[in-house]
Protein backbone atom coordinates (compact mmCIF):
# COMPACT_ATOMS: atom_id res chain seq x y z
CA UNK A 1 0.00 0.00 0.00
CA UNK A 2 1.39 3.07 -1.13
CA UNK A 3 1.41 6.21 1.53
CA UNK A 4 -0.89 8.21 -0.15
CA UNK A 5 -3.13 4.82 -0.08
CA UNK A 6 -2.50 4.73 3.65
CA UNK A 7 -3.45 8.05 4.23
CA UNK A 8 -7.05 8.44 2.29
CA UNK A 9 -7.75 5.13 3.97
CA UNK A 10 -7.09 6.48 7.58
CA UNK A 11 -8.55 9.38 7.27
CA UNK A 12 -11.61 8.03 5.47
CA UNK A 13 -12.06 5.56 7.52
CA UNK A 14 -11.69 7.78 10.81
CA UNK A 15 -14.14 10.14 9.73
CA UNK A 16 -16.59 7.01 8.71
CA UNK A 17 -16.79 5.97 12.63
CA UNK A 18 -16.85 9.00 13.75
CA UNK A 19 -19.99 10.10 11.54
CA UNK A 20 -21.40 6.63 11.76
CA UNK A 21 -20.86 6.70 15.94
CA UNK A 22 -22.65 10.16 16.06
CA UNK A 23 -25.29 9.50 13.78
CA UNK A 24 -25.95 6.24 16.03
CA UNK A 25 -25.99 8.54 19.15
CA UNK A 26 -28.23 11.05 17.83
CA UNK A 27 -30.91 8.76 16.34
CA UNK A 28 -30.89 7.21 19.37
CA UNK A 29 -31.91 10.05 21.47
CA UNK A 30 -34.98 10.77 19.09
CA UNK A 31 -36.00 7.08 19.24
CA UNK A 32 -36.11 7.20 22.99
CA UNK A 33 -37.48 10.58 23.13
CA UNK A 34 -40.36 9.90 20.58
CA UNK A 35 -40.65 6.49 23.24
CA UNK A 36 -41.09 8.76 26.15
CA UNK A 37 -43.55 11.59 24.33
CA UNK A 38 -41.04 14.23 24.44
CA UNK A 39 -40.78 14.94 21.19
CA UNK A 40 -44.35 14.99 20.86
CA UNK A 41 -44.37 17.68 23.87
CA UNK A 42 -42.20 19.56 21.71
CA UNK A 43 -44.64 19.36 18.99
CA UNK A 44 -47.49 20.87 20.51
CA UNK A 45 -45.31 23.51 22.65
CA UNK A 46 -43.36 24.83 19.74
CA UNK A 47 -42.85 27.95 21.67
CA UNK A 48 -40.16 26.92 23.86
CA UNK A 49 -36.32 26.29 22.15
CA UNK A 50 -35.08 23.14 24.63
CA UNK A 51 -35.89 19.15 23.78
CA UNK A 52 -34.62 16.31 25.27
CA UNK A 53 -33.62 15.00 21.41
CA UNK A 54 -30.13 15.17 20.27
CA UNK A 55 -29.99 17.34 17.70
CA UNK A 56 -27.02 19.62 16.70
CA UNK B 1 -42.28 9.19 35.30
CA UNK B 2 -42.76 12.23 37.06
CA UNK B 3 -43.74 15.67 35.79
CA UNK B 4 -40.53 16.82 37.73
CA UNK B 5 -38.47 14.41 35.67
CA UNK B 6 -39.78 14.85 32.04
CA UNK B 7 -39.42 18.81 32.47
CA UNK B 8 -35.87 17.59 33.92
CA UNK B 9 -35.66 16.12 30.33
CA UNK B 10 -36.72 18.67 28.65
CA UNK B 11 -33.86 21.27 29.64
CA UNK B 12 -31.58 18.83 28.13
CA UNK B 13 -30.37 20.61 25.02
CA UNK B 14 -29.35 23.81 23.99
CA UNK B 15 -28.59 26.39 21.55
CA UNK B 16 -24.59 26.28 22.99
CA UNK B 17 -24.35 22.26 21.82
CA UNK B 18 -25.88 23.35 18.22
CA UNK B 19 -23.35 25.82 17.98
CA UNK B 20 -20.78 23.02 19.34
CA UNK B 21 -21.56 20.79 16.72
CA UNK B 22 -21.55 23.26 14.20
CA UNK B 23 -18.16 24.33 15.39
CA UNK B 24 -16.89 20.71 15.69
CA UNK B 25 -17.47 20.20 11.83
CA UNK B 26 -15.83 23.48 11.12
CA UNK B 27 -12.62 22.73 13.20
CA UNK B 28 -12.61 19.10 11.63
CA UNK B 29 -13.13 20.53 8.35
CA UNK B 30 -10.17 22.38 8.71
CA UNK B 31 -8.22 20.06 10.47
CA UNK B 32 -8.34 18.57 7.08
CA UNK B 33 -7.17 20.72 5.20
CA UNK B 34 -4.08 21.68 7.65
CA UNK B 35 -3.55 17.79 7.69
CA UNK B 36 -3.68 16.16 3.99
CA UNK B 37 -2.60 19.72 2.14
CA UNK B 38 -1.00 22.52 4.60
CA UNK B 39 1.03 20.72 6.35
CA UNK B 40 4.67 19.14 4.66
CA UNK B 41 5.57 15.85 4.20
CA UNK B 42 8.54 14.40 6.62
CA UNK B 43 11.90 14.20 5.03
CA UNK B 44 11.94 10.56 6.13
CA UNK B 45 8.11 9.04 6.27
CA UNK B 46 7.18 10.76 3.45
CA UNK B 47 3.21 11.26 3.59
CA UNK B 48 2.69 9.03 5.81
CA UNK B 49 3.36 11.55 8.50
CA UNK B 50 -0.57 12.96 7.96
CA UNK B 51 -1.39 9.76 9.78
CA UNK B 52 0.32 11.56 12.85
CA UNK B 53 -2.72 14.03 13.32
CA UNK B 54 -5.14 11.46 13.89
CA UNK B 55 -3.55 8.89 15.92
CA UNK B 56 -1.99 11.08 18.43
CA UNK B 57 -4.97 13.41 18.84
CA UNK B 58 -7.10 10.12 19.32
CA UNK B 59 -4.57 8.64 22.21
CA UNK B 60 -4.84 11.64 23.90
CA UNK B 61 -8.30 12.48 24.08
CA UNK B 62 -8.86 8.53 24.97
CA UNK B 63 -6.76 8.78 27.86
CA UNK B 64 -8.66 12.58 28.99
CA UNK B 65 -12.08 10.10 28.34
CA UNK B 66 -10.64 7.17 30.99
CA UNK B 67 -9.41 10.08 32.97
CA UNK B 68 -12.80 11.37 33.35
CA UNK B 69 -14.09 8.14 33.32
CA UNK B 70 -12.27 7.28 36.78
CA UNK B 71 -12.59 10.72 38.53
CA UNK B 72 -16.63 10.47 37.60
CA UNK B 73 -16.26 6.93 39.48
CA UNK B 74 -14.71 7.67 42.68
CA UNK B 75 -17.64 10.41 42.24
CA UNK B 76 -19.75 8.24 41.76
CA UNK B 77 -18.85 6.22 44.87
CA UNK B 78 -18.69 9.13 47.46
CA UNK B 79 -21.67 10.57 46.40
CA UNK B 80 -24.39 7.50 45.82
CA UNK B 81 -25.20 7.31 49.63
CA UNK B 82 -25.18 11.10 49.81
CA UNK B 83 -27.08 12.94 47.08
CA UNK B 84 -29.98 13.33 46.52
CA UNK B 85 -30.16 12.05 42.82
CA UNK B 86 -27.81 9.11 44.44
CA UNK B 87 -24.41 10.24 42.22
CA UNK B 88 -26.47 9.19 38.98
CA UNK B 89 -24.73 12.22 37.22
CA UNK B 90 -21.50 10.91 37.90
CA UNK B 91 -22.15 7.57 36.49
CA UNK B 92 -23.80 9.23 33.18
CA UNK B 93 -20.78 10.85 32.86
CA UNK B 94 -18.62 7.94 33.13
CA UNK B 95 -20.18 5.75 31.53
CA UNK B 96 -20.25 8.55 28.29
CA UNK B 97 -16.61 9.69 28.12
CA UNK B 98 -15.84 5.69 28.31
CA UNK B 99 -17.48 4.81 25.27
CA UNK B 100 -16.08 7.85 23.75
CA UNK B 101 -12.80 6.58 24.80
CA UNK B 102 -13.27 3.33 23.41
CA UNK B 103 -14.54 4.93 19.94
CA UNK B 104 -11.16 6.94 19.84
CA UNK B 105 -8.94 4.14 21.51
CA UNK B 106 -10.50 2.21 18.22
CA UNK B 107 -9.00 4.86 15.66
CA UNK B 108 -5.93 5.06 17.50
CA UNK B 109 -5.52 1.19 16.55
CA UNK B 110 -6.78 1.22 13.33
CA UNK B 111 -4.36 4.79 12.61
CA UNK B 112 -1.69 2.81 13.82
CA UNK B 113 -1.70 -0.13 12.01
CA UNK B 114 -2.22 0.97 8.85
CA UNK B 115 0.75 3.76 9.66
CA UNK B 116 3.10 0.41 10.91
CA UNK B 117 2.54 -0.92 7.70
CA UNK B 118 3.75 1.43 5.89
CA UNK B 119 6.76 2.33 8.42
CA UNK B 120 7.29 -0.87 9.49
CA UNK B 121 6.23 -3.44 7.29
CA UNK B 122 3.98 -5.22 9.61
CA UNK B 123 0.20 -4.11 10.60
CA UNK B 124 0.90 -5.61 14.02
CA UNK B 125 3.49 -6.37 16.29
CA UNK B 126 3.04 -7.28 19.79
CA UNK B 127 4.98 -4.87 21.27
CA UNK B 128 4.41 -3.13 24.72
CA UNK B 129 2.95 -0.59 23.22
CA UNK B 130 0.82 -2.08 21.25
CA UNK B 131 -0.63 -5.60 23.28
CA UNK B 132 -1.08 -2.58 26.39
CA UNK B 133 -3.11 -0.18 23.77
CA UNK B 134 -5.74 -3.06 22.56
CA UNK B 135 -5.82 -4.27 26.67
CA UNK B 136 -6.92 -0.74 27.42
CA UNK B 137 -9.29 -0.97 24.27
CA UNK B 138 -10.52 -4.71 25.71
CA UNK B 139 -10.86 -3.81 28.82
CA UNK B 140 -12.83 -0.65 28.29
CA UNK B 141 -15.47 -2.56 25.62
CA UNK B 142 -15.92 -4.87 28.93
CA UNK B 143 -16.54 -2.01 31.25
CA UNK B 144 -19.43 -0.75 28.61
CA UNK B 145 -20.04 -4.44 28.53
CA UNK B 146 -20.58 -4.52 32.01
CA UNK B 147 -22.95 -1.26 31.95
CA UNK B 148 -25.61 -3.12 29.76
CA UNK B 149 -25.73 -6.26 32.28
CA UNK B 150 -29.02 -6.55 33.54
CA UNK B 151 -29.30 -5.81 37.19
CA UNK B 152 -30.34 -3.24 39.85
CA UNK B 153 -29.00 0.58 38.25
CA UNK B 154 -27.17 1.31 41.50
CA UNK B 155 -25.77 -1.75 41.74
CA UNK B 156 -24.47 -2.32 38.32
CA UNK B 157 -23.40 1.63 38.12
CA UNK B 158 -21.35 0.08 41.28
CA UNK B 159 -19.77 -2.43 40.11
CA UNK B 160 -18.94 -0.56 36.56
CA UNK B 161 -17.20 2.24 38.71
CA UNK B 162 -15.11 -0.01 40.70
CA UNK B 163 -14.01 -1.84 37.11
CA UNK B 164 -13.25 1.88 35.71
CA UNK B 165 -10.93 1.71 38.62
CA UNK B 166 -9.32 -1.35 38.07
CA UNK B 167 -8.98 -0.63 33.99
CA UNK B 168 -7.40 2.72 34.78
CA UNK B 169 -4.27 1.37 36.02
CA UNK B 170 -3.35 0.72 32.83
CA UNK B 171 -3.62 4.23 31.25
CA UNK B 172 -0.48 5.14 32.41
CA UNK B 173 1.55 2.15 31.25
CA UNK B 174 0.42 2.68 27.61
CA UNK B 175 1.87 6.23 27.73
CA UNK B 176 5.14 4.73 29.71
CA UNK B 177 5.41 1.59 27.70
CA UNK B 178 7.20 3.22 25.48
CA UNK B 179 9.80 4.47 28.19
CA UNK B 180 9.58 1.53 29.83
CA UNK B 181 10.17 -0.85 27.36
CA UNK B 182 12.43 -1.79 24.11
CA UNK B 183 9.48 -1.11 21.74
CA UNK B 184 9.06 -0.99 17.69
CA UNK B 185 7.05 2.23 18.49
CA UNK B 186 8.17 5.51 18.68
CA UNK B 187 9.03 7.66 21.55
CA UNK B 188 6.13 10.41 22.14
CA UNK B 189 6.11 13.05 19.87
CA UNK B 190 5.29 15.85 22.10
CA UNK B 191 5.64 15.06 26.23
CA UNK B 192 5.77 17.62 29.25
CA UNK B 193 9.47 17.96 30.28
CA UNK B 194 10.85 16.80 26.68
CA UNK B 195 12.08 18.35 23.71
CA UNK B 196 9.25 18.14 20.88
CA UNK B 197 10.35 15.68 18.27
CA UNK B 198 8.40 17.74 15.77
CA UNK B 199 8.46 21.31 15.24
CA UNK B 200 6.59 24.54 12.73
CA UNK B 201 3.79 23.08 10.93
CA UNK B 202 4.21 19.75 11.78
CA UNK B 203 3.90 21.03 15.51
CA UNK B 204 1.02 23.49 15.24
CA UNK B 205 -1.12 21.26 13.50
CA UNK B 206 -0.79 18.32 15.74
CA UNK B 207 -1.64 20.87 18.48
CA UNK B 208 -4.49 22.19 16.02
CA UNK B 209 -5.90 18.80 15.79
CA UNK B 210 -6.11 17.88 19.26
CA UNK B 211 -8.02 21.07 19.62
CA UNK B 212 -10.46 19.77 16.94
CA UNK B 213 -10.62 16.85 18.15
CA UNK B 214 -11.57 17.81 21.80
CA UNK B 215 -13.70 19.52 20.11
CA UNK B 216 -15.74 16.70 18.64
CA UNK B 217 -15.41 14.79 21.34
CA UNK B 218 -17.15 17.31 23.82
CA UNK B 219 -20.09 17.17 21.55
CA UNK B 220 -20.41 12.82 21.29
CA UNK B 221 -20.03 12.83 25.38
CA UNK B 222 -22.73 15.23 25.57
CA UNK B 223 -24.37 13.60 23.71
CA UNK B 224 -24.40 10.62 24.57
CA UNK B 225 -24.76 11.33 28.46
CA UNK B 226 -28.67 13.03 27.04
CA UNK B 227 -28.81 9.75 25.80
CA UNK B 228 -27.87 7.58 29.02
CA UNK B 229 -30.22 9.79 30.85
CA UNK B 230 -32.95 8.84 28.80
CA UNK B 231 -32.47 5.07 28.79
CA UNK B 232 -32.85 5.41 32.41
CA UNK B 233 -36.11 8.06 32.38
CA UNK B 234 -37.73 5.02 29.68
CA UNK B 235 -36.19 2.33 32.14
CA UNK B 236 -38.11 4.26 35.02
CA UNK B 237 -41.37 4.36 33.16
CA UNK B 238 -41.31 0.45 32.24
CA UNK B 239 -40.98 -0.31 35.57
CA UNK B 240 -43.72 2.03 36.78
CA UNK B 241 -45.70 0.91 33.92
CA UNK B 242 -45.11 -2.55 35.25
CA UNK B 243 -45.85 -2.40 38.78
CA UNK B 244 -49.10 -0.83 38.26
CA UNK B 245 -50.35 -3.35 35.96
CA UNK B 246 -49.34 -5.93 38.53
CA UNK B 247 -51.15 -3.82 41.21
CA UNK B 248 -54.14 -3.42 38.54
CA UNK B 249 -54.09 -7.52 38.37
CA UNK B 250 -53.66 -8.00 42.10
CA UNK B 251 -56.47 -5.81 42.65
CA UNK B 252 -58.42 -7.65 40.46
CA UNK B 253 -57.71 -10.86 42.14
CA UNK B 254 -59.03 -10.27 45.51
Amino acid sequence: MSEVTTVVTGWGITFIIVATYSMWVVSRGKIIGQELGIGEMEQADPGKDADATTDL
Amino acid sequence: MTSTTRSNAKMTATPATRVLGVLAIAATALMAVLGLFISPADVIQGEAVRMLYLHVPSIWIAYGAFVLTSVSSILFLRARKRREDQGRHYDRLAGSAAEVGVVFTGITLITGMLWGKVTWGTYWQWDARLTTTILLFVTYLGYLALRRLPADPMVRSQRAAVMALISFINVPIVHYSVDWWRTLHQKASLSVGRRPEITGEMYWTLLYSTLAVTIVATWLMIHRYRVIRLEELRDEEALAALISSRLKNDDGSN
